[in-house]
């Protein structure tokens, strides 16, 4: 009898453990259009979609998403930092964990290490010391990882384009560094001015984006230059590019009718540098210092009463326009801070369980472009919608309507970076 | 292997300024004097003029030049004394960067948010390095540990402060036609004059001067006869302190801006003053050390100036300065050895 007992208990027991299961089960399967696992085996949920076809996420859990950065001080930084922890962060509850200033590919591994500890669902890489091996390290460690206003080689896209847990990147394309360079040489050059200086910035140090810009004014500069213009021979884009890896630098003098009266790069900071860009501002008959960089704040007082004129590729801080209205920076081809949010949404989205993809199925990879001021005017009214978090440039009403969206979709909206344009999006 | 090779810097450069200090200078012949001191400076100079002219480089071509060399000089100089100071007790200050970073952030927000005149921001700034240095030497002397890692403490606690009080933006004034105006010849002149004028009365004329050198020259006995080595110390800090105030007006003045640095970034400063303190080390043999210190910087800054009138690569730069300092290293620790050798020959 007691057997008997016992049998009747430990079916009773497992007819209500599968039912209840089956139940769940069945219920899991209404509600949730795709689950992720991540390494630490827990499963986030995905959003909902209502009747209407409408994704709508739970933010009531709050997400944890790594951010790696080389760079903690610069303006531009600390505007994108602002704009997610005192905006994204606050209206999609998420926290963004930053890492400390990364200074190779070892401390970006290390991050990542730290993010997984700390069950990030998501990375988003502001530093390029060795992009593939971050993407390897999130891929196998199943955290979604993205690039933040950079994009990736071609090869390393053909490699990783394929990778579930590779988001995407949107930033500035080369081509679009290129065309900053240009287009703000070209500003100069059509105004008639012939005399120029260059500030490379990172050329020394052979960083990408600095190159393509200054590979950008050369080619204005040789097309400015009239016939036979050339730089150190080069004159297409191949060969400015070329010679400019050849050399680490910028060579001084004439292309064609335009001349390079001077040349400044790196970041030392020393006394010598500082003498080196006194110098180069200084220079006699000089019009215009054309910076990949900061230009204002290294050379701004060397030019001080004189008719000098710095044109910069930056972000949108209280000191350029200080510069602007003091008429020492005329030209500012600025990054925005809300230019980072699509690149949130895409892995935002992901993590919840819609990943967007391209209408094959690879990692998104889009090009954003710079918003150019050239008057203190102009510099103020982007200044005030790109340093709000009440109002910034990419509000949560428009994000939302990526949330889940299709590639066509999304690719539209990324591609209206210009201020008008957006402003006509959120509107 | 670092602290090991921090350890044998300072060793050379006590026996160094030990070895000037024992000489007998009032012994020597005046002309040895006047070579022993001038022969470093003007060997540079000679050097850097010939290379010069064989790439058709004038070296003091503008006013430009005048300006970047004493504004090099001066800086040198400062952080020179400043470093020397606590190094020659054995305390190896790597805060010394932070407190001209958070003092000339201090006052240059002051000054802008209540229109300070340049003299007043100046004036500023050594008040506030005098405070940030007496703060470090504080906690040097409550914590008693090692002033390697009490330093590294600090200047991590201070670039945090300065990357605070700016919200990490640090600070700018380029349009700020009052407070960019500072830079001349004649003003970094004053500057060098002043400082070290102020630094031998300090260490040679007065009582803190003398328990300083006695403390030096060993501090169980000058304890044992009452000196004050913690208040001495806090002291040193202090002057450290305020040189490095002075650092930080003349860097923030020159550009109209104050870049921040987190995570150790101000250490750099400090390395730009050992060559010049070995050098003035040597030249303490048949001078003043301060003055040696003064010629020793005066030797960088051309060295400075000649980098940027030939657009010399950073990189190659770094490789000159190194060499440089390892082979004057090299020299001073072998100097009976070569003398010795020379004798031989003889």
């Amino acid at each position: 009898m007691k057997k008997l007992v016992t049998i009747i208990l430990c079916l009773t027991m497992l007819s209500t453990t599968v039912l209840g299961l089956t139940g769940c089960g069945i219920t899991e399967d209404n509600k949730t259009t795709e689950n992720q696992t991540t390494e630490t085996g827990e499963t986030t949920e995905a959003g909902e979609n209502n009747e209407a076809g409408e994704i709508k996420i739970d933010t009531s859990k709050k997400i944890k998403i790594g951010v790696l950065v080389s760079d903690a001080t610069t303006a531009e930084a600390l505007a994108f930092r602002n704009y997610y922890t005192n905006y994204i962060g606050k209206q999609y509850n998420v926290e963004f964990i930053y890492s400390d200033e990364i200074v190779d590919a070892a401390g970006e591994k290390s991050a990542i290490d730290t993010f997984i500890t700390n069950n990030c669902k998501a990375i988003i890489s502001f530093s390029s010391f060795d992009r593939s091996s971050q993407i390897e390290q999130t891929s196998s460690a199943k955290v979604y990882y993205a690039v933040a206003t950079g994009t990736l080689t071609d090869d390393e896209y053909e490699k990783y384009k394929t990778y579930e847990y590779y988001v995407g990147a949107i930033g500035p394309s080369l081509e679009e560094e290129y065309k900053a360079g240009f287009d703000m040489a070209n500003y100069y050059l059509e105004q008639g001015k012939t005399n120029f200086a260059i500030f490379g910035g990172a050329v020394p140090y052979y960083t990408e984006m600095h190159i393509y810009r200054v590979a950008g004014m050369l080619e204005a500069m040789v097309k400015a230059g009239g016939e036979g213009a050339n730089y150190l021979g080069a004159t297409d884009k191949a060969g400015i590019i070329g010679q400019i890896y050849t050399d680490g630098g910028v060579a001084t003098g004439n292309i064609g009718s335009i001349n390079i009266l001077g040349y400044v790069g790196g970041y030392d900071m020393d006394e010598a540098w500082f003498a080196k860009g006194a110098q180069m501002a200084q220079t006699p008959n000089l019009d215009v210092i054309l910076a990949v960089g900061n230009g204002s704040d290294f050379f701004g007082t060397a030019i001080s009463g004189t008719e000098v004129k710095i044109g910069s590729v930056d972000a949108y801080a209280t000191s350029f326009g200080e510069a602007m209205e003091a008429g020492m920076l005329d030209y500012l081809a600025g990054k925005f801070s809300a230019s980072i949010g699509p690149i949130f949404i895409a892995t935002y989205s992901a993590v919840n369980g819609y990943p967007i993809r391209t209408e094959e199925g690879n990692a998104l990879a889009l090009s954003q472009g710079y918003w150019i001021a050239t008057s203190y005017d102009e510099f103020t009214k982007y200044y005030e919608i790109d340093s709000s978090i009440e109002k910034p440039a990419y509000a949560k009403a428009a994000l939302d309507t990526l949330i889940g969206s299709d590639y066509n979709e999304f690719t539209s909206f990324v591609s209206k970076f210009s201020f008008e344009e957006i402003q006509e999006i959120t509107q | 292997m670092g602290c090991c090779l921090l350890r044998k810097l300072n060793e050379i450069t006590s026996l160094c300024n030990q070895k000037g200090d024992r000489m007998n200078k009032n012994n020597m012949n005046i002309i040895k004097r006047i070579v022993g001191t001038g022969f470093i400076p003007l060997g540079t100079l000679s050097i850097i003029l010939i290379i010069c002219l064989l790439n058709g480089v004038t070296l003091f071509e503008t006013g430009g030049n005048w300006l970047a060399y004493y504004r090099a000089a001066a800086s040198t100089l400062l952080i020179t004394y400043a470093l020397s100071i606590n190094l020659n007790s054995g305390r190896f200050d790597f805060s010394i960067g932070s407190i001209a970073l958070l003092s000339s952030v201090m006052s240059a927000t002051l000054s802008m948010k209540t229109g300070l005149p340049t003299e007043v921001f100046l004036v500023l700034s050594v008040t506030f390095g005098v405070v940030l240095g007496m703060v470090s030497g504080i906690v040097y002397v409550i914590v008693k540990l090692p002033p390697i890692i009490v330093s590294l403490g600090v200047a991590l606690f201070f670039e945090g402060l300065a990357f605070t009080i700016t919200g990490g933006y640090g600070v700018s004034f380029v349009a700020n036609k009052e407070l960019t105006s500072f830079p001349s010849v004649t003003n970094y002149l004053l500057i060098i004059a002043i400082s070290v004028i102020i630094i031998i009365f300090i260490f040679d004329y007065t009582k803190f001067g003398y328990d300083y050198k006695a403390l030096l020259s060993g501090q169980k006995v000058a304890v044992n006869t009452g000196i004050q080595e913690n208040s001495n110390a806090i002291l040193c800090y202090g002057i450290a302190g305020g040189l490095m105030g002075i650092v930080g007006f003349i860097s923030a003045t020159n550009t109209g801006t104050i870049q921040m640095a987190l995570n150790f970034g101000s250490i750099g400063a400090m390395f730009s003053a050992f060559l010049p303190m070995f050098i003035g080390g040597y030249i303490g043999k048949f001078c003043n050390v301060k003055i040696g210190y003064l010629i020793g910087a005066l030797s960088t800054a051309l060295l400075s100036l000649a980098f940027a009138r030939l657009n010399v690569d950073s990189s190659v730069q770094q490789i000159i300065t190194a060499l440089t300092l390892v082979l004057f290293l090299i020299y001073l620790n072998n100097q009976k050895k070569l003398a010795e050798l020379f004798k031989l020959k003889k």
